[in-house]
């Protein structure tokens, strides 16, 4: 990309409308391509990854123009390689970073060259780490693994550590994980899938959601994908749960979208409810 | 069951088809209606039900964003490519855009699921042949190229497959040889200019004495036998000169498939990494290895801030350089070194300059000319222009009275539910 930055857009912008901000330039340590972003809302900060320069960046929330980060995770005792994605546990207060076969996890407040608190490492784990995302509530996390799979762990699992459930097989219909998110209350996992690497428009693509506690080759439980979704390469998902809304970004169209999908935003009790009716 | 046995076996039948043509690297020539009866067998199938509906909301520019420019004064062509829409776009160097036009339509658009262009960052015009080189800086891994005839969505006339992150382009008419910068792992890539498919480069500039830090830009002077590259400063360390880790011939790494296109495969040392400060790095022409730069413009007199594509005036001895960030054009002195001033900087409100990542320089008639990504606009300039002055001529790709969104490869998204923002990094 011949310009990084991040653009912050009302939640109601659409079409060619301007960002209400843009955090970019020289301090604010950015580059491309950022594969993840999470905004702590605890604590009122954005986290990116900078896998050119091995670190992890926070800002301030309402950080604008270019404005350099307030921390900075990096250094050799940080073990990071490339960092391309994370989460945050801002319950536990904990960054989790996928590397390659590892997961970082770090203190939410970590400045400078901190050690990781816990390293996910090993054959059992079956891990590949290039994405992830963190339940909070059911202390568990989702990352990908070897096999074009999904992998979910005890949150504090820690060494060579069996992930509790793997979700793996061509009923998953899993070509590509891209950035992964969850909907804690409904144990939900939400996952982009933009399809084959390379193929500029590549026959399969979707958004796909898993229970966390699904287990081997299940097919996903709700998509977002057809012809009316006008999706053709899904980078990227963020959950809205107030505006029960979903946005994606998709590479091929360099463009944001907003799905209101209020049947995906059920707490789990609910569903169960609803089930148990039918 | 049955229907669900004739599902699987489709669904196989197609992967198998698609791995073998991604294999053969054939899958933009395959015709639109296989495409269909592939996609149709790819159809999504869940547990609970799939949505398929328009979205709410849809944030997307209309609008180019200009990247890079090319300019052929001996032809009137101007060649600029757009990261927005995925085109390479042609005017005719004399086009200047009436103010209260919406845009000025261009001679030639390619661009399209053919052409083998997605995020592209580079272009470079054959002097003699007029072809056009472009380099895609993500998503597709190739150079592809054009002839002068070629116009909407055309297969390229030919593919060079380039690492991953290729950013910077410039050619060696003389000897007949492409030079490239690769954002990560940082290094500059010579190619022969002919080269296609899976062809070796012929020299490789990479390793810590280097001191290329997430290099953008290239340029050369000739005249002086250097090579300039433009760097944002983020960089990784091998304890000395790279090393690969490739167990195989570059032929055999690279055309395996598009996923093993990720990166050179480099180890470097655990852990470390580092923010720099911008910098313009000059080396000699052949160099290649872990050969440290000749000299080095750095430091905060420079007032490099993102610099982006770099152009060389070889009579004038000077150094152009798009300065992203900065919404300015900064000049230097080819001889230049260490923290020092630009002697012109072009920048101001009459400028019209508005993040320019791309620049080049048209000798014969004394102009510069800047691709400027912020408002889908090239201005011209005189080489001499200094400070805030109006350019000669403007060339627009959208309305005078917008800004473009910039969003580039959006691979992430995030929300901000304080300010109720949505959050988009490139």
């Amino acid at each position: 990309m011949a310009h990084p930055q991040i653009a912050a857009f009302a939640r109601l912008a659409n079409g060619g409308q301007t960002p209400s901000r843009r955090i970019y330039g020289q301090t604010s340590m950015l580059s491309r391509t950022m594969h993840d972003i999470r905004y702590n809302s605890v604590d009122d900060e954005i986290l990116v990854p900078n896998p050119f320069s091995n670190a992890i960046l926070t800002f301030r929330g309402g950080a604008d123009g270019q404005e350099p980060p307030i921390r900075i995770i990096q250094g050799p005792n940080t073990e990071l390689n490339g960092p391309d994605r994370l989460d945050i546990d801002v319950v536990h207060r904990e960054i989790f970073v996928p590397g390659r076969g590892n997961v970082l996890v770090f203190p939410l407040d970590g400045n400078g060259d901190v050690r990781p608190k816990r390293v996910i490492r090993g054959p059992d784990t079956q891990v590949d780490g290039s994405s992830i995302a963190v339940d909070p509530l059911h202390n568990l996390f989702a990352t990908t693994g070897r096999d074009q799979s999904i992998l979910v762990f005890d949150r504090t699992a820690n060494g060579n550590a069996k992930p509790l459930h793997v979700i793996r097989g061509p009923n998953t219909q899993i070509d590509r994980i891209n950035q992964m998110a969850i909907y804690p209350a409904g144990k939900l996992l939400v996952v982009a899938m933009p399809g084959v690497q390379g193929a500029m428009e590549p026959p399969r693509v979707f958004v796909g959601m898993w229970s966390l506690d699904d287990d081997g080759d299940v097919a996903p439980k709700w998509t977002i994908t057809g012809k009316q979704t006008g999706l053709k390469k899904p980078f990227a998902v963020a959950l809205n749960p107030e505006h029960k809304e979903i946005y994606v970004t998709d590479m091929r169209l360099n463009g944001v979208m907003t799905f209101s999908v209020p049947e995906i935003f059920k707490p789990v009790a609910e569903r169960a409810a609803s089930a148990g009716q039918r | 069951m049955a229907l669900k046995r004739n599902g699987s076996w489709l669904v196989i039948s197609a992967v198998l088809a698609v791995t073998a043509l991604m294999m053969l690297r054939l899958v933009a020539a395959v015709p639109q209606e296989v495409r269909s009866r592939i996609a149709a067998a790819f159809q999504v199938h869940t547990r609970e039900g799939n949505v398929d509906k328009k979205p709410v909301r849809y944030i997307k520019d209309p609008n180019p964003a200009w990247s890079s420019i090319a300019v052929n004064a001996e032809h009137d062509m101007v060649v600029m490519t757009d990261e927005n829409l995925f085109r390479v776009v042609e005017y005719s160097r004399l086009d200047n855009t009436p103010p209260k036009a919406r845009f000025t339509e261009p001679k030639r658009i390619i661009g399209g699921d053919q052409t083998r262009m997605e995020m592209l960052c580079g272009a470079y015009i054959d002097p003699k042949t007029l072809d056009v080189y472009v380099t895609n800086n993500d998503t597709q891994d190739w150079m592809p190229v054009f002839s002068k005839n070629a116009k909407g969505n055309v297969a390229p006339d030919r593919l060079l497959a380039t690492p991953h992150r290729t950013w910077g382009i410039v050619g060696d008419e003389t000897r007949q040889e492409l030079y490239m910068t690769i954002q990560f792992p940082s290094a500059v890539i010579v190619y022969r200019k002919t080269a296609a498919g899976n062809d070796a480069p012929l020299r490789l500039l990479e390793g810590d004495a280097t001191e290329l830090a997430d290099p953008h830009g290239i340029a050369l002077d000739l005249k002086n036998d250097l090579i300039i590259v433009s760097n944002h400063g983020h960089r990784r360390f091998y304890g000395g000169a790279a090393v690969s880790t490739l167990t195989e011939t570059w032929e055999q790494w690279i055309g395996k498939s598009t996923a093993d296109l990720n990166g050179l495969p480099r180890r470097y040392l655990p852990g470390l990494g580092k923010f720099e400060m911008p910098s313009i790095n000059i080396y000699t022409r052949s160099a290649s290895g872990n050969t440290a730069p000749v000299r080095v413009i750095k430091g905060p007199m420079t007032q490099l801030n993102w610099p982006s594509h770099v152009a060389v005036h070889e009579e004038r001895g000077e150094i152009f350089v798009a300065n992203d960030a900065d919404d300015s054009i900064l000049v230097f002195r080819t001889s230049d070194t260490g923290d020092v001033a630009p002697t012109r900087v072009i920048k101001g409100p009459k400028t019209r300059v508005k993040n320019p990542t791309g620049l080049s320089l048209d000798v014969k008639n004394g102009e510069l000319w800047v691709a400027n990504m912020g408002n889908f606009a090239a201005t011209v300039f005189p080489v001499t222009a200094n400070g805030d002055v109006a350019p000669l001529r403007v060339i627009r790709g959208g309305p005078a009275d917008q800004i473009g969104l910039m969003i580039g490869n959006p691979g992430a998204v995030g929300y901000d539910s304080k300010r109720q923002q949505i959050l988009v990094p490139n």
